[in-house]
């Protein structure tokens, strides 16, 4: 298979065929299925730029019997099935550009069983990562990742998802042991056992995380979970510039300070939370940094990093292991997103993604801003700079056809930027439909294995056609 | 559900191979590269353990990558099976020729191709071994943490999805494989990610292929993730008066957090098999052995801490010395395990088994295991990476005695379906080969069909390593 030639054509999906499906689903649920007009628009993708392309019907599932009926149906019919979580991806995933099925997951949002003492926890996909962590309090663990959003944990999983704790704890594909999953032929398969660890054949539980959708449908997760720290400190610090604040980070990981999250924000972020929070930050680099263990062990940690940040030009270092006192140094990163909306209220919020090995990541920030500022472009940058990860918010008219043409020029060079320095276009989003022009670009004809093991599982391509690759 | 017989090929039988063309075409294109003499034939097969080797037809010597591209292609052209070889430590038969064909052995691109220090990475060629690159490592302050024990390539390492002792700190090789660059059937060479920390960017091609046993492609090149070498490194040792104490005592110290960076058990057999070849004196109870990494403060506290956990199950003697030639005699009885047991009946041939469970059925499983060999009168003394849940029988079994033989294959049998009826796999870190295909079904049932489906979209001839795995 060609790499540039699009797996995906209208012409796989017949209309009528998808009408006749429609018309079976709705005979087999009843009030379990619906196409109203709103309830389609709900369940397209309204956060971004990208236009919503409706589904021609909803799906609300309860068991995995029924998600395995509609697949059996959709199988039938060739029609498209889309998994619905709570909506929070970014890059188009949950639009229908070839008509279908959206499959509404958020009933199915049971905790099924706690393994105490194996740190584990078995969930139903349309489990919120706080509805986990609200259940889970009294055991004295929780689950880490923390991408911001109270997404679900099946969409999390089916974006690779992380967030800004993934230095310390990884990502979906570090945190998830096995799973069950709907195939697309109706089949219910189980990746892998409930071992920490296992050698037995191919990882199809890593194949699944990360596939947005298009090779199955996830009925259960298994995921990793930690005890909750004794204490947890909190710091922050400013510094002359981008490139002393990535070294900073860099100097923490090798010194091996495990340091739990280490967030970076640029001066016009820091600026955007002065304007919205009232604060008076020095408009310069920012470092918040997140520390877990023991008392004494935060206690070294943290004086650790704030003399690698004094070498390093970082001033007024503050931090404390009091509750309150640590969500008020974090605030700044916690006001991050409505403190960019606020610098222009009318305007559309669009994330970019990027992430490039760390001794590229201020490169890539300062080359970044210069664009920005030479194409007159609003993007205030935080970054996950433990993971080489950063998201430039931003800020676009969408009435605008000149800066919509900025912004899609924009985003290609940023893409393109990172991948020269050996990085991705997706960190942590995913590649829906955003990113599939740049998959050939980072990847070369890997992605044509990718291709032929969509058709391995996939051969006649139900499962959320149009996302990942082109 | 029917179990796989051992020896069943089924799915291997349909391909056509076709070795006499393939041989010729190699001779003619590698010269001096090329041997089909006996004796290196019969170092290239699976002589470790108790598989009968099943020799190739001849042995390429690869020095590059455009080698094995060239052999893949050959052999993809005339449809001839292919076993990549790496330093011959696999276990379960990976090695062997069942179908005949062609070794490539890639000892001589052994090249570590570059240290990003400042990113933590390095990319070495697939023949590199685990201790060569931690001496070249060692000027840079940042090491290789997977050691599974044997000097293993790092090629071989990512084929078997391989751990060992401190994966309950580090990880797998799946946790410390960032990218792979690998000759696929075809021939055609892929990159399967770039060299960001993380990737959304589609389908995790690099842990479809890490644990793949040389049955998807031939790997031409790894990146790999490293650590800061730890300011302070401690040991310590433990008894405990039953296994359900020491595994109690495991759960109870990774559940507070503790980062432990090994923890061993030897049961009692293994202890008293440790005393007579290592003239030590410990007390013949089952035994933890530990090593804590970090600053020469948290080692100490986290020391302390296990101190008292142990305490608290029984456990005496806890003794623990951050200086290096206390630990390494410590140590030392871990490291001579294999020579132990061998020294217990030299005229035996050893197997080691390699099943892993979630940590809360370790006791129970280790504990019903040794009552199984009690009763069928085997010797097996046990090791256990503990914090994963992961344990090795070391049998010592008389390949003369068919009797034996035969009592020893019910055990493996029984062994196998013990961890899997506890929600484990009957391999934790050896991988599949030919010794473990029998299990899979029963460990993950139709699953195995997609892992077939995935074998024959990507390699439609079936000549990479047919026979393992499936």
């Amino acid at each position: 298979m060609d790499g540039n030639t699009s797996i995906w054509s209208s012409d796989n999906y017949d209309p009528v065929s998808i009408k006749l499906c429609v018309k079976k689903l709705k005979e087999e649920f009843g009030q379990q299925f619906s196409d109203s007009q709103s309830i389609l628009e709900q369940h397209t993708h309204t956060m971004t730029i990208h236009e919503s392309e409706l589904p021609n019907g909803v799906v609300f599932v309860e068991t995995k019997e029924d998600v395995q009926k509609v697949v059996n149906i959709c199988k039938e019919y060739k029609c498209p099935i889309i998994p619905f979580g709570v909506g929070s991806s970014f890059e188009g995933h949950l639009n229908a550009p070839f008509g279908g099925i959206s499959i509404d997951m958020n009933n199915m949002n049971k905790i099924l069983k706690v393994y105490q003492d194996d740190l584990l926890v078995v969930v139903q996909p349309g489990v919120t990562r706080e509805q986990l962590n609200t259940y889970l309090r009294d055991t004295g663990l929780f689950f880490p990742i923390d991408p911001g959003a109270n997404a679900s944990i099946g969409g999390m999983t089916a974006t690779r998802a992380s967030g800004t704790n993934a230095v310390r704890y990884g990502t979906m594909k570090d945190n998830v042991i096995a799973l069950e999953v709907v195939t697309p032929d109706g089949q219910i398969i189980k990746t892998a056992n409930k071992a920490r660890k296992s050698s037995a054949g191919y990882d199809l539980t890593r194949l699944m995380v990360g596939s947005e959708g298009t090779l199955g449908i996830t009925t259960e997760i298994t995921l990793k979970l930690y005890g909750i720290p004794e204490v947890i400190a909190g710091g922050r610090v400013s510094f002359p510039t981008v490139k002393n604040a990535t070294d900073a980070v860099i100097m923490t990981i090798q010194a091996g300070i495990p340091v739990a999250r280490i967030e970076f924000m640029d001066t016009a972020q820091v600026k955007a939370v002065n304007n919205y929070s009232k604060t008076n930050l020095p408009e310069a680099p920012l470092l918040l940094v997140e520390f877990h263990g023991s008392q004494s062990s935060v206690d070294e940690q943290s004086e650790l990093f704030g003399e690698i940040s004094s070498d390093f030009g970082g001033k007024d270092f503050e931090w404390t292991s009091n509750n309150e006192d640590r969500n008020k140094l974090w605030k700044a990163r916690h006001d991050a997103y409505w403190s960019c909306r606020a610098v222009r209220p009318e305007a559309e919020l669009y994330s970019t993604d990027v992430c490039v090995p760390i001794s590229k990541l201020s490169d890539c920030i300062t080359e970044t801003i210069e664009d920005m500022e030479q194409n007159e472009l609003i993007g205030p940058i935080v970054s996950h700079a433990g993971d080489g990860n950063f998201h430039v918010a931003l800020l676009i008219d969408k009435n605008n056809k000149t800066e919509l043409d900025k912004l899609d020029e924009f985003l290609v060079r940023i893409s393109e930027r990172a991948i020269r320095m050996g990085g991705t276009c997706t960190g942590e989003h995913g590649v829906g439909q955003g990113k599939r022009k740049y998959m050939l670009k980072e990847l070369g004809n890997a992605v044509n294995v990718m291709k032929s093991v969509k058709e391995a599982f996939d051969p006649h391509k139900i499962m959320n056609p149009g996302k990942l690759f082109l | 559900m029917t179990i796989l017989d051992i020896n069943n090929n089924s799915f291997y039988n349909k391909f056509d191979y076709n070795i006499e063309k393939a041989v010729e075409a190699l001779k003619k294109e590698f010269g001096q590269q090329f041997s089909i003499s006996k004796s290196v034939r019969e170092q290239h097969t699976s002589t470790t353990t108790v598989h009968t080797p099943e020799l190739p037809d001849g042995v390429v010597f690869a020095y590059s990558k455009e080698d094995v591209q060239k052999t893949v292609k050959i052999c993809h052209e005339h449809g001839c099976p292919i076993i990549p070889f790496g330093a011959g430590s696999s276990l379960e038969g990976h090695l062997n020729a069942n179908f005949g064909g062609i070794s490539i052995d890639m000892n001589n691109l052994n090249n570590i191709i570059e240290v990003h220090p400042e990113d933590s990475t390095v990319v070495v060629q697939p023949g590199v071994t685990r201790e060569q690159l931690n001496t070249y490592l060692r000027d840079t302050g940042l090491f290789f943490p997977i050691d599974p024990g044997a000097n293993a390539s790092i090629g071989g390492m990512t084929s078997t999805r391989a751990s060992g002792t401190n994966a309950v700190r580090y990880g797998t090789m799946k946790d410390n494989v960032l990218s792979l660059e690998v000759v696929m059937p075809n021939g055609e060479i892929i990159k399967t990610a770039s060299r960001a920390r993380k990737s959304s960017a589609g389908y995790d091609l690099t842990r479809l292929i890490v644990g793949s046993e040389g049955t998807l492609g031939v790997i031409t090149e790894i990146t790999l993730k490293l650590y800061g070498i730890p300011e302070e490194i401690g040991a310590g040792r433990c008894t405990f008066p039953s296994v359900k104490d020491a595994t109690d005592a495991v759960i109870m110290t990774i559940q507070a957090g503790i980062p432990v960076a090994r923890i061993e058990l030897l049961d009692i057999a293994q202890v008293k098999a440790v005393n007579n070849y290592s003239k030590l004196s410990l007390p013949e109870s089952p035994l933890l052995l530990l090593e804590f990494h970090g600053s020469k403060s948290s080692v100490k506290e986290q020391s302390e801490l296990f101190n008292e956990i142990s305490k608290d199950f029984g456990g005496n003697n806890f003794e623990w010395n951050a200086n290096i030639e206390e630990r390494n005699k410590l140590w030392k009885a871990r490291h001579d395990v294999y020579y132990a047991v061998k020294a217990c009946r030299p005229e035996a041939d050893y197997i080691a088994t390699d099943v892993c469970v979630p940590i809360s059925r370790l006791s129970e499983c280790i504990t019903e295991t040794i009552e199984d060999m009690e009763q069928n009168k085997l010797f097996g003394p046990i090791v256990g990476h503990v914090g994963d849940g992961n344990f090795h029988v070391q049998l010592l079994i008389d390949p003369k005695d068919q009797n034996e033989i035969d009592v020893a294959n019910g055990f493996l049998e029984r062994l196998a379906h013990r961890a899997i009826s506890m929600d484990g796999t009957c391999t934790g870190e050896h991988g599949v080969g030919q010794g473990k295909k029998q299990y899979l079904l029963e460990e993950l049932g139709s699953a195995v069909n997609f892992m077939k489906l995935i074998k024959e979209e990507l390699d439609p001839k079936g000549i990479m390593n047919p026979g393992k795995i499936l």
